[in-house]
């Protein structure tokens, strides 16, 4: 099978994966109580006016024929409009995903950089101080919630230290935003050399990053440590030790064999903190797509919700394109 | 050919597992001599396998050497580091193994893997061991060695792969090759053919080999001396000539009975009984259970090796 041909097939069932989950995400927010047109009217609105808007609004149609007319304006890219910003969702999006992807991102690279060495070094030595430290960290880290650590060091570094600038947003307030071009501040500041911009989105990064980071590098961590040890303990590592390869080789052919599971376990993260790093979007007030969704949540402002749903499966998905490439490029057992 | 390559002198290794000591090897004594072939025949469990990682310094955890030595280049193994360990192994002392496909690593094609042994205990550099990695290929056999270089392990029929695993082995010319069952998952054809493939190669090198299985029939064709063993122990070691015409030991008899279509042969030399339990062994000969020569005497004491014949050692009270 050629690469083509795979990504052929995979981006085929791509359409009905984001049909089915739209369906799904369409009849479930459906079931979330609170009337948006009594939320826009406010408490003193007569009943004539509600059901005016109601009807303006379509609400008072069967919901299949509103999940119909949904699906209809989707395919026209129209993602509807939230009554709370009074702006099409679509460009509410791109205005914050890339803010909680380069959130994410960043926060995904900080894990890594701690899980996979960590993880490698214990399965390499799993007797020692140093590994019982790493194996407490891992525990912990999978248990800590995020926002409080994320106070905890605002605390530290921000009220303390002041290390690092006010978690409000991406950037000091002074500062403007460097020329959008992908949106996300790091990117568009190297690209057009505003290094102020730069400079300023970096120091805000830094501390939500760490904090992310921190925590997911916990399953990151356990998946090396854990598919790196089963990989030393492997037929082909003995064969390897009986052939007299060097320790450092054997450790390195391990580790490639691990990885593919350890792609797996990041790709997962990845889709998952989309959403999941709303709270720490809240405690730096970062403005981006999962703060976006909770106040269409609790606003019954569905459109926003239906939106931010189908962006991260989006982003999901090419995601897990992506991992199967990385599974294709590195095993040859894949390309039968 | 009294020139030794390797002597084991008293080897004892056990496994301390949890539910008690299994001692695998009880005071295996056995010399190889240069360019000759040594088959050790046994059934599962007697030992065989331990005997071959304990040479290679290599027994898994939990099992250890408790006594003995291992002599090789007039030093005792057991007090290599493990840097020496490295550099001799796959250089000095080769092991081929069975199901071969299962322990080349997957993600690699095998030439890669082969080149990256020769280039371990060598200081050829990567062009240089290609081509001895290809002439490898070439040598034990391989059809198109350019295009099998490139083949990933599970491209490749278990014949193809066990011949892979014997040119890993030979790659660095070692002085003692270990061959433990790398026969035994393939076919009869394609068994004969490496076996003759092998034992060419060993005897070009002037290598010296010990070949591990369980089939008497092999040992017969390729090995120069035949070592039984039985619950951790050789119970009988001879030219294999000798062996075959005077066989000693009873349990030897049971093997070779089991070869025959005479059914009162087979009936006269075996007994039902259990091997015995490595943990629990018992006071006396460990066949003594199964044997159908067994006196009381059997049960009581520990048998000695006694030599029969110039070179031929039998480990029995009652040899025939």
């Amino acid at each position: 099978m050629t690469i083509f041909q795979y990504v052929a097939r995979r981006l085929a069932f791509i359409v009905p994966q984001l049909l089915g989950i739209v369906a799904v995400s369409f009849f479930l927010v459906s079931l979330i109580p609170g009337d948006p047109a009594v939320l826009m009217l406010g408490p003193l609105a007569s009943q004539d006016s509600i059901a005016k808007l109601h009807a303006s609004l379509g609400l008072n149609q069967p919901l299949a024929i509103r999940f119909l007319h949904y699906v209809w304006r989707l395919l026209h890219g129209d993602l509807g409009t939230s009554w709370q910003t009074q702006r099409p969702v679509l460009l509410d999006l791109l205005q914050r995903a890339p803010a909680t992807i380069e959130l994410v991102t960043y926060s995904l690279l900080v894990a890594i950089a701690v899980g996979i060495p960590l993880g490698v070094y214990t399965a390499v030595r799993t007797q020692g101080i140093p590994s019982k430290i790493a194996t407490m960290y891992g525990s912990v880290a999978g248990t800590i919630p995020d926002f409080w650590l994320g106070l905890v060091f605002i605390f530290i570094f921000y009220n303390r230290l002041h290390a690092v600038p006010a978690p409000t947003g991406r950037l000091d307030l002074a500062i403007p935003p460097p020329p959008t071009i992908t949106g996300f501040y790091t990117i568009d500041g190297l690209l057009t050399g505003d290094w102020t911009a730069l400079g300023s989105a970096l120091a805000h990064l830094a501390l939500p990053a760490l904090t992310l980071g921190l925590i997911n590098a916990g399953p990151i961590f356990a998946m090396t440590r854990s598919t790196v040890s089963r990989m030393l303990d492997s037929n082909f590592a003995a064969y390897a030790q009986l052939s007299g390869l060097p320790r450092s080789l054997i450790i390195m052919r391990a580790f490639r064999n691990a990885f593919p599971s350890i792609v797996t376990v990041i790709s997962v993260l990845y889709g998952f903190l989309i959403g999941g790093a709303v709270l720490i979007e809240f405690v730096f007030s970062w403005g981006g797509a999962g703060q976006y969704a909770v106040q269409g949540v609790l606003n019954a402002d569905i459109d926003p919700v239906l939106g931010f749903v189908l962006f991260s499966a989006i982003f999901s998905l090419v995601i897990y394109l992506a991992v199967d490439l990385i599974y294709f490029a590195l095993d040859p057992r894949v390309r039968r | 050919m009294s020139d030794v390559r390797l002597r084991v002198e008293n080897l004892h290794s056990y496994y301390f597992a949890h539910y008690g000591t299994v001692r695998a090897l009880r005071g295996v004594d056995l010399t190889l001599e240069a360019g000759s072939v040594l088959g050790v025949v046994g059934e599962s469990g007697s030992g065989k396998t331990t005997l071959a990682r304990s040479i290679m310094g290599l027994l898994p955890p939990p099992g250890r050497i408790v006594d003995g030595r291992i002599l090789f280049g007039g030093r005792d193994l057991r007090t290599l580091t493990p840097q020496e360990w490295q550099a001799l192994r796959g250089r000095d002392i080769a092991m081929i193994v069975p199901n071969p496909r299962g322990e080349l690593d997957p993600l690699l094609p095998v030439g890669e893997q082969l080149v990256a042994v020769i280039r371990a205990h060598t200081d050829k550099g990567h062009r240089e061991a290609r081509d001895l990695a290809l002439g490898m290929l070439r040598a034990v056999q391989i059809p198109d060695p350019e295009r099998r270089f490139r083949a990933y392990p599970h491209e490749l029929s278990g014949g193809m792969a066990q011949r892979v695993v014997i040119a890993i082995a030979l790659s660095c010319s070692p002085h003692i090759v270990i061959s433990d069952d790398a026969t035994s998952g393939l076919d009869v054809t394609v068994q004969a053919q490496i076996l003759s493939l092998l034992d060419d190669l060993v005897r070009q090198q002037a290598s010296s080999m010990i070949f591990i299985t369980r089939d008497l029939g092999v040992v017969a064709h390729v090995s120069d001396r035949v070592a039984i063993m039985y619950a951790g122990e050789i119970v009988e070691m001879a030219k294999t000539t000798e062996f075959f015409d005077h066989p000693a030991h009873p349990y030897s008899m049971m093997l070779l009975s089991a070869f025959t279509h005479d059914h009162a042969l087979r009936a006269r030399w075996t007994k039902e009984g259990d091997s015995p339990d490595l943990v629990r062994l018992p006071q006396g000969c460990p066949y003594a259970s199964r044997c159908v020569r067994a006196q009381p005497r059997c049960q009581a004491e520990r048998v000695p090796a006694v030599e029969v014949a110039p070179g031929h050692f039998v480990r029995c009270l009652y040899p025939l």
